[in-house]
C-alpha cells in the first residue's frame, strides 16, 4: 500500500489551508471558553478568537512553554473529565516534578492514525514483523509505536529495551523485518550481533529501522544503513504533542507533518518573529486535534527549518528537516553556537572514525575547553603512535573547520565508551553556569 | 455487575451444547497444524468421532514442552500475515515459548478482562495503575487493553521506582491498581516509610504468583483495598483466564471460552469434583494458537458449591504445581532452565544448589555454583569476572536478576537419588 488515507495525504495544498483554518477557529473558540489556561493567555496577548480571520492570524496568538505543563502539574491544562481520560503518559522531569499527558480516545485515535499514515509511507504494512524496542509504560515510545504497527495490521514484537541478545536472538527466529528503537541502540544492538556472530545484513530479515527520540544525523543513517543493510528512517515526536507522530518517507527528505493534526511554524527563538520557508529556527507546533490537552503554539524547543514544497511522493503536507538540535541542548563554547549533532555530522565522514564519541565540555579559568572523545574503527585502531597522532591532527583539523571552534580530540578503543539502550546521554557539561 | 451477562450466567445446559459447538470449531482449526494432524491420527481420532464433550478424553494431551518444540511457529494455525501480535514466555530450557495472536484474539482477550475487572466492579470512572512488565510479558499489555476497552483512564507505569509509583497514586488519584501481590507488599512498605496514606485506591488485582488468605488481609489492611487474585497463562492469551467476584471464595473460569478438566497429573486420569489435580484447558475460542488439553501444571479443583453471584462453576484458587516449575518475582522459572545456562559456561562445574528467600515480602534467589579447575586460574579478578558473567547470563535466559556464589569444587551435596537442587525456603505467601 502507498498510503494509508490518499484523499487526505495528497490533498490540495489550498484545501488542506482552508480546513486548518476552520480546525484551528473551531480549537480557539473551544479553549477560549472551556480552558481558564487559555482563556486567561489570551486575555493577557489581548486577542480574541474572532481576532483570527486567515491562518496566518495564528500569530496572534500567545506560545505555551514546557514550564506551563510542570506549573500546572498534574492536570491543571486538561480540557477532558476524568470519564473522558483514557490514558496518562508522564515524562521524567529533569527537575521537580514531571510532565503529565492525558488521552482521550480520540487523542490515541489521532496519534494512531498519524502513525499508521507514517509507517505506511514507509512500506510497512501487513506483511512485517516489526519489532518494538522503545521502552513500553510511561514513556510514549513504546506504546505508541506498537499501536501504530498494530493499526497497519503487521505482527507486533512487543520486545521493549534490554536483553540485548534476547532481542537478536527474536529478530532472527520470529524473522522481524523492521525495528523501532533509539538510534543509538540500534548500534549497540549491531555491535552485540557482531559478537555473538550473527550478520544482521545477511542473518536477519531486518530490512527497516524507524529511529527516533533523539536527533541523529545523514551520516550517521549512511553508516547504519552500509553497515546494517536496512534503510534507516527518523521519526519525530514528543510526549506533550502525543508521542512519536511523523516520520520521513522513502526519500527520506525531511518528516511529513500532517496538515489534519499538526499546524508547524519555525520562529526565531530570541524574537519569536516568525521565519520564512527555509529559515533555520525553532519549531512551535499547534496540534490542530488534540482534546484533552490542547497545545497551540507549543515551544518545543527543537531546531529546524520548513519546507512547503510537495514532496516527491506525491503528499502534499509540509515537511520539516531533521532535527539539528534543541534550543537548550545548544552549547555555547567561547562564545560560538555549537550543537551535538554538528559534531556527529563531521566525525561520521571520518572513515578511521568509529559509530561512538562522548563531549566534554569544562571551564578552564575563564575559558571554556571542548573535548571530544572519540571511538575508533577496529580496522584503524593501531597501536603506532605515529598513526595515531595523525588521525588525532585530521580529526582535530576536521572538528575545527566545521564548528569553528578550538576542539581537542582523545582517541580511545573501540568498545570503551558508554553505550545506551534509550536516548543516549554524549555531551558531559563539567561547567557550573 | 456484567460485562456480557448473557454469557456469564448461561444455564450448564446451553453452556454445554456452545461449548461442543466451538469445540468442534477448534478441531477443524487444530487441522491447520502439523502437530495436531499427526497427535489426532496417531490417536485415531477424526473430528467425526468427537460427538459429545465427553468424547474429549479421546485426544491425548499437549504438553509445554511440545510447544517448546515446535518453536518458533510450529503451532500457528494462521499465515503470518494474520498474526498481529506475537508474546513469549519462558521455555523449559533455553528458547522461549512463543504465543501469536490474530486481531481476533486480542479482542477476545481484552473482553475477557474486561468480564473480569467489571466483575470486580471497576468501570470507566476508574484510574487504574498497571505495575507489572509491559512488553513480552502477557500480563502488562493484558491488562493495558482490557482495561481500555472498558474505557477507565489507564496509567502504564509498568514495575520499578515505587516511590514514583506512589506518587503517581497520590497526584492522579488512582482508584485501582494491578500488580504481583509481593510488590504490593513492598509498594505498602515504601508508602509506610514515606508517610502517606493511599486514600484514594479502593481495588487491587493480584496476580502472577501464587498467595494466601492472610496475605490477602494484611493488604487489605495496609492498602485499604478489596484484593481480587487474578489467574491466566500466556499459552491461554495471558491473564484473564479466570478471576475472583466479589464474594472472593474461588475463580471464575470463563467456560465458554475454556473448557476445563482436572487430572491426577501421574496417571492423567480425571479426577471428581471437589477433588484436588492438575488443570487441564482446551481454548475454545483461539484462532491463532488453538491448543488441545493443554496441561497447565497448576494444582486446584472444581468447585462444587454454585456462587451468590450467578456465574458458572469456580476453580479453588492455585495450590501449587504439578512439576518442578517456581514463580519468583511473578516470572516462571524452571530448574532446566538454570541448568541449561550453566552447562553452557565451562569455567563452572556441572554441580550447582538454587536457594529461594523472601526478603522484605521481595523474592531472592541465590544460585551457588562449582567453579570449574581446568579452566580456572585462581586470579582473583578472574573469579569476579566469572561471577559477572554467570550472573548476566542468568538474567539474559530468566530475566531475572540473581545472586551467584562461586564455590570450591567438591563443597557442594551430591546425590545419589534425585536430585534436589532447588531449596525453596520462602513461608507461604
Amino acid at each position: 500500500m502507498k498510503n494509508w488515507d490518499p484523499r487526505i495525504e495528497e490533498m490540495p495544498k489550498e484545501d488542506l489551508q482552508r480546513m486548518q483554518y476552520k480546525l484551528l477557529k473551531s480549537l480557539v473558540y473551544r479553549l477560549h471558553s472551556f480552558s481558564p489556561f487559555y482563556h486567561d493567555r489570551m486575555k493577557e496577548q489581548k486577542v480574541h478568537p474572532d481576532d483570527i480571520r486567515e491562518l496566518s492570524d495564528v500569530k496572534k496568538l500567545p506560545f505555551m512553554f514546557k514550564r506551563d505543563l510542570r506549573d500546572n502539574y498534574p492536570d491543571k491544562i486538561f480540557t477532558a473529565t476524568q470519564e473522558e481520560l483514557v490514558r496518562y503518559h508522564v515524562s521524567s522531569g529533569t527537575t521537580g516534578k514531571p510532565t503529565v499527558v492525558g488521552y482521550t480516545q480520540n487523542d490515541l485515535n489521532t496519534w494512531t492514525t498519524s502513525l499508521a499514515r507514517a509507517l505506511t509511507s514507509i512500506g510497512l504494512g501487513r506483511g512485517d514483523v516489526i519489532q518494538v524496542s522503545y521502552g513500553y509504560g510511561l514513556f510514549t515510545g513504546g506504546l505508541g509505536m506498537h499501536y501504530g504497527a498494530e493499526r497497519i495490521g503487521a505482527t507486533v514484537l512487543p520486545t521493549s529495551v534490554g536483553n540485548t541478545e534476547r532481542q537478536i536472538e527474536l529478530m532472527q527466529d520470529l524473522g522481524a523485518t523492521a525495528i523501532a528503537c533509539t538510534p543509538s541502540y540500534l548500534l549497540h544492538i549491531g555491535e552485540v550481533a557482531e559478537k555473538m556472530g550473527v550478520d544482521i545484513k545477511k542473518d536477519t530479515k531486518l530490512r527497516t529501522g524507524v529511529l527516533g527520540a533523539e536527533p541523529w544525523t545523514d551520516r550517521m543513517r549512511t553508516r547504519i544503513e552500509d553497515w546494517l543493510g536496512i534503510k534507516a528512517y527518523d521519526i519525530y515526536g514528543t510526549s506533550e504533542l502525543s508521542g512519536p507522530m511523523f516520520t520521513e518517507c522513502v526519500e527520506q527528505k525531511g518528516f511529513h507533518i500532517w496538515s489534519d493534526i499538526a499546524l508547524v511554524e519555525i520562529i526565531d527563538p530570541q524574537t519569536g518573529e516568525s521565519l520564512e520557508s527555509g529559515q533555520k529556527g525553532e519549531l512551535t507546533i499547534t496540534i490542530l486535534q488534540k482534546e484533552a490537552l490542547p497545545m497551540i503554539r507549543y515551544r518545543i524547543g527543537d531546531i529546524t527549518t520548513m519546507d512547503d514544497n510537495i514532496c516527491a511522493c506525491g503528499r502534499t503536507h509540509p515537511r520539516i528537516q531533521r532535527i539539528q538540535g534543541r534550543v537548550d541542548d545548544m552549547l555555547i563554547i567561547r562564545g560560538i553556537n555549537v550543537f551535538p549533532s554538528q559534531v556527529e555530522y563531521a566525525l561520521m565522514a571520518i572513515p578511521e572514525v568509529g559509530q561512538h564519541f562522548q563531549i566534554v565540555v569544562e571551564r578552564k579559568g575563564a575559558l571554556d575547553d571542548m573535548l571530544v572523545r572519540v571511538e575508533l574503527t577496529k580496522e584503524s585502531f593501531s597501536d603506532k603512535i605515529n598513526d595515531l597522532m595523525q588521525i588525532r591532527q585530521k580529526v582535530e583539523h576536521r572538528l575545527r573547520n566545521s564548528l569553528n571552534v578550538n576542539v581537542y580530540v582523545e582517541l580511545v578503543e573501540p568498545g570503551s565508551l558508554p553505550r545506551f539502550e534509550g536516548k543516549a546521554k554524549r555531551v558531559i557539561d563539567k561547567r557550573s553556569l | 455487575m456484567f460485562w456480557d451477562k448473557k454469557i456469564e450466567t448461561m444455564k450448564p445446559d446451553e453452556l454445554e451444547v456452545l461449548q461442543l459447538k466451538r469445540l468442534k470449531a477448534t478441531l477443524s482449526q487444530v487441522q491447520h497444524v502439523a502437530f495436531y494432524r499427526n497427535l489426532l491420527s496417531g490417536a485415531g481420532v477424526k473430528p467425526s468421532s468427537i460427538k459429545t464433550l465427553e468424547d474429549i478424553r479421546k485426544i491425548p494431551f499437549t504438553k509445554k514442552q511440545d510447544l517448546r518444540d515446535g518453536y518458533p511457529f510450529g503451532f500457528f494455525a494462521v499465515p503470518m500475515k494474520k498474526i498481529v501480535r506475537i508474546h513469549t514466555t519462558s521455555g523449559t530450557t533455553g528458547k522461549p515459548t512463543v504465543v501469536g495472536y490474530t486481531q481476533k484474539d486480542i479482542d477476545t482477550w481484552a473482553d475477557l478482562i474486561a468480564r473480569n475487572m467489571t466483575m470486580v466492579g471497576v468501570g470507566e470512572d476508574d484510574i487504574f495503575q498497571n505495575m507489572v512488565n509491559y512488553g513480552m510479558f502477557t500480563g502488562g499489555l493484558g491488562f493495558h487493553y482490557g482495561a481500555e476497552k472498558i474505557g477507565m483512564t489507564v496509567i502504564p507505569s509498568a514495575t520499578g521506582n515505587t516511590k514514583r509509583q506512589i506518587e503517581m497514586i497520590m497526584d492522579f488519584g488512582v482508584t485501582a491498581i494491578h500488580c504481583t501481590p509481593s510488590y504490593a507488599m513492598h509498594l505498602s512498605e515504601i508508602a509506610e516509610e514515606m508517610g502517606v496514606s493511599l486514600d484514594s485506591l479502593r481495588t487491587g488485582i493480584f496476580g502472577a504468583e501464587p498467595w494466601s488468605e492472610s496475605v490477602r488481609q494484611t493488604l487489605e489492611r495496609r492498602l485499604g483495598v478489596t484484593a481480587y487474585d487474578s489467574y491466566g497463562l500466556s499459552e491461554l492469551f495471558g491473564p484473564g483466564v479466570a478471576f475472583e467476584c466479589p464474594e472472593r471464595d474461588g475463580l471464575h473460569i470463563w467456560h465458554d471460552s475454556f473448557f476445563v478438566e482436572i487430572i491426577d497429573p501421574k496417571t492423567g486420569e480425571l479426577v471428581s469434583d471437589g477433588e484436588r489435580g492438575e488443570l487441564v484447558v482446551t481454548p475454545l475460542v483461539k484462532e491463532a494458537m488453538p491448543l488441545l488439553r493443554y496441561r497447565t501444571g497448576d494444582i486446584t479443583l472444581k468447585m462444587e458449591d454454585g456462587c451468590l453471584c450467578r456465574r458458572g462453576q469456580k476453580i479453588a484458587r492455585i495450590t501449587g504445581r504439578s512439576d518442578d516449575m517456581l514463580v519468583i518475582r511473578g516470572i516462571n522459572v524452571f530448574p532446566s532452565q538454570i541448568e541449561h545456562v550453566l552447562l553452557k559456561i565451562p569455567e563452572v562445574g556441572n554441580q550447582f544448589m538454587v536457594y529461594i528467600d523472601r526478603i522484605n515480602h521481595l523474592d531472592e534467589m541465590t544460585v551457588e555454583v562449582e567453579i570449574n579447575r581446568e579452566y580456572f586460574s585462581g586470579e582473583l579478578a578472574d573469579l569476579a569476572r566469572l561471577q559477572k558473567k554467570v550472573v548476566k547470563e542468568l538474567r539474559d535466559a530468566l530475566e531475572l536478576r540473581t545472586t551467584v556464589k562461586l564455590v570450591e569444587p567438591g563443597s557442594l551435596p551430591r546425590f545419589e537419588g534425585k536430585a534436589k537442587r532447588v531449596i525453596d525456603r520462602r513461608e507461604a505467601v
